[in-house]
């Protein structure tokens, strides 16, 4: 190690546990904690309006939901195109709940950590439940078992008169310490909430990955038979990828209807799940920033969209339906051209601009 | 009984079509081990552009019945060419997550035209009145979908036995390197499964049109019951597709006929083919015929 722990050029481990560290340098840890505080600080100076607030938590929770869709499908190599199905299940757990017991009942406005929590597990629960086929059998059909979960899911929800048949179902107000949280902090409230759940999460993927099990998932990626003969359990480490997928999907979702302040059939769609595989592919499988980059990116490529469409839609006849259009065939052409040009993500680019930086002043 | 009879003749037309549009779900993984996400948006593809040919060029219909078979025999070729050649080596996940994002475009593509947001439905060509033989009716629409399937079925089973091109396609699935060495074209191969797949695809798209006219919710749920459907029989058996189309086709006509309407249920005929699939691949993951892989180190 060199002796300068603020710029140190180049990698200079001298043991594993050096290698382990989340931050190498003095440097990065300032910089990261200077971009939280920043996080943290910008709402109290620059009053954003509630649609801009609403992008923001948006991205934020798909942060939260992606870390899951990257651990399985980056870390553990395996295909979930089922993962708003997920996200809908920690979403309807809460949205059941207020359901059952009415949605101002003291559980859902007071303990709302605890039923994120619960969302959480719940979402865990039925990851497990979908990856259990994993036990018997290797490759990639575990991709059509999260399909067909998706699609019963979205019948569980159409059909049954409990979760009101897909239609909105409304959850109350949360109380904080200072009271109920009314309509004008609503957007901030929920962004500070979902902003720590994202970084409290963020940590721990980032030390799971340090930690044994966090590393099974990736032999098992890697090569199945050698982690089999390593003494891993390649069938129980797949279930448990996807029991923690679900477990970040089910987070989400609580995330999502406290702050749509419901819950409805509509944003735990096919369509969604291939949004999501979107933002983990472009953000960049398999690694933890991507799962920054990749939902920042495609939001602010949805947003894009829309305005062309809009745009679009002054002009041309209405049987072109371009609103519609344009959201798969913008995330299809995105995850292909990533897929075939630059399979490794953003992340990847991040990548060379730190590397460039830590090898500085030398060229490689 | 009638009742039931009549569930069974529904349930095999259905089961047929569910067979053709299986085969070439299973062509693709039998060559390639590729799941072919983007199968249904081929076979809405297909059957759009039968319509097309038939409604708005005039075409008669068995004539664009074929010019769509060939149209997407050479689409699904460049699909191949275009977006897959160039991943052949790649670790088969990001071929899979290439044919999600392929479903997304194709989607995104027939948006754009009117076939996304109306519904058509074919001109009567057939006889209307149904056939009836002792109170179990049959329309001549679903009678003649059935014998084309049956037709194209049989020719696909002649053209793998039998054929130069088959025979490389099966010793492909087999053993790649073994089939490399004695002068098979990989690569072509695995165009050539794509584009049979394309065409049977056509095929199935332009009856289930017929049936049903062209809604594409409809037609797209369709190509997903493709994926129970080869699960149930075995991904790599065509055997398997055949006989699990069949069986899903019955399955799905008893849960519509006995299930829908009674102790609240409804629509059951949708989800029970999923929910069938995440029990085959709790407890019989291979399927009915497909083959048990020994992994040797």
């Amino acid at each position: 190690m060199s002796a300068n722990r603020w710029f140190a050029t180049g990698n200079f481990y001298t043991t594993y546990r050096q290698e382990q560290r989340i931050f190498t340098t003095h440097l990065d840890r300032v910089l990261f904690g200077l971009f939280l505080f920043f996080l943290f600080v910008w709402p109290l100076f620059v009053s954003a309006s509630n649609k801009h607030m609403l992008v923001i938590n948006n991205i934020l929770i798909a942060v939260v939901a992606v870390y899951g869709l990257n651990l399985v499908t980056g870390f553990a190599g395996l295909i979930s195109i089922g993962h708003a199905a997920f996200v809908g299940i920690g979403a309807y757990t809460l949205a059941g709940t207020a359901r059952a017991i009415g949605d101002s009942h003291v559980l859902i406005t007071h303990a709302w950590p605890l039923m994120i929590l619960i969302s959480g597990f719940m979402g865990a629960a039925f990851g497990a439940f979908v990856g259990l086929p994993a036990m018997r059998l290797k490759h990639l059909y575990l991709a059509i078992a999260t399909l067909s979960f998706q699609m019963i899911f979205s019948w569980t929800i159409n059909f049954m008169t409990f979760f009101n048949q897909g239609q909105m179902i409304a959850v109350g107000r949360v109380f904080w310490i200072s009271g109920q949280v009314g309509r004008n902090e609503h957007y901030l409230f929920w962004y500070y909430v979902i902003l720590v759940t994202a970084v409290v999460c963020g940590l721990g993927v980032r030390n799971l990955l340090r930690t044994r099990y966090g590393r099974c998932l990736v032999a098992v990626r890697d090569n199945d038979r050698a982690a089999d003969a390593m003494g891993m359990h390649p069938g129980l480490t797949k279930v448990y990828a996807f029991a923690l997928a679900g477990f970040f999907a089910g987070i989400a979702g609580a995330l999502h209807t406290y702050m749509f302040r419901g819950a409805g059939f509509e944003s735990f769609t096919l369509h969604h799940s291939i949004i999501y595989l979107a933002m983990a592919i472009v953000g960049g499988l398999g690694t933890l920033p991507g799962s920054l980059f990749g939902p920042v990116a495609i939001q602010i490529l949805e947003l894009q969209m829309e305005h062309i469409s809009e745009w679009a839609g002054t002009f041309l006849p209405a049987t072109m339906n371009l609103a519609t259009a344009l959201r798969p065939l913008g995330f299809g052409l995105v995850i292909v051209l990533f897929l075939m040009f630059e399979p490794r993500g953003i992340a990847n680019w991040w990548r060379i601009c730190r590397s460039y930086f830590k090898l500085w002043p030398f060229r490689y | 009984m009638t009742y039931f009879l009549q569930l069974v003749v529904s349930g095999i037309v259905v089961g047929s079509i569910y067979a053709l549009s299986a085969l070439g779900f299973v062509l693709i993984y039998k060559s390639s081990r590729v799941l072919n996400i983007a199968h249904g948006q081929i076979i809405a593809g297909g059957a759009y552009i039968v319509f097309a040919l038939t409604v708005w060029a005039g075409v008669p219909i068995f004539l664009s019945f074929l010019a769509s078979m060939a149209i997407t025999f050479f689409l699904a070729m460049s699909v191949e060419r275009i977006f897959l050649r160039r991943l052949i080596g790649e670790p088969i996940i990001s071929v899979i997550m290439v044919t999600i994002g392929l479903m997304s475009i194709l989607d995104g593509i027939i948006y754009l035209t009117p076939f996304g947001s109306l519904n058509f439905s074919f001109p009567e060509f057939l006889p209307p009145t149904p056939i009836s033989l002792g109170g179990v009716s049959i329309s001549w629409t679903q009678l003649v979908g059935v014998v084309i399937t049956a037709i194209l079925i049989g020719a696909f089973s002649w053209f793998f036995k039998s054929a130069t091109l088959g025979i490389s396609m099966r010793a492909v699935s087999d053993d790649q390197f073994a089939s490399m060495s004695v002068g098979i074209s990989v690569p072509r191969v695995f165009g050539l499964a794509w584009a049979m797949a394309g065409l049977s695809a056509a095929g199935a798209g332009a009856i289930i049109g017929n049936i049903t006219g062209l809604n594409f919710e409809t037609l797209r749920a369709f190509g997903i019951t493709v994926f129970p459907v080869v699960i149930l029989g075995g991904l790599d058996s065509i055997i398997g597709a055949v006989v699990a189309g069949i069986i899903m086709g019955l399955i799905q006509q008893f849960a519509a006929g006995y299930l829908d309407g009674n102790w609240g249920l409804n629509g059951t005929a949708d989800v029970l083919p999923y929910i069938i699939l995440l029990v085959i691949l709790l407890f019989k993951p291979h399927g009915l015929f497909g083959t048990h892989e020994i992994e040797r180190v």
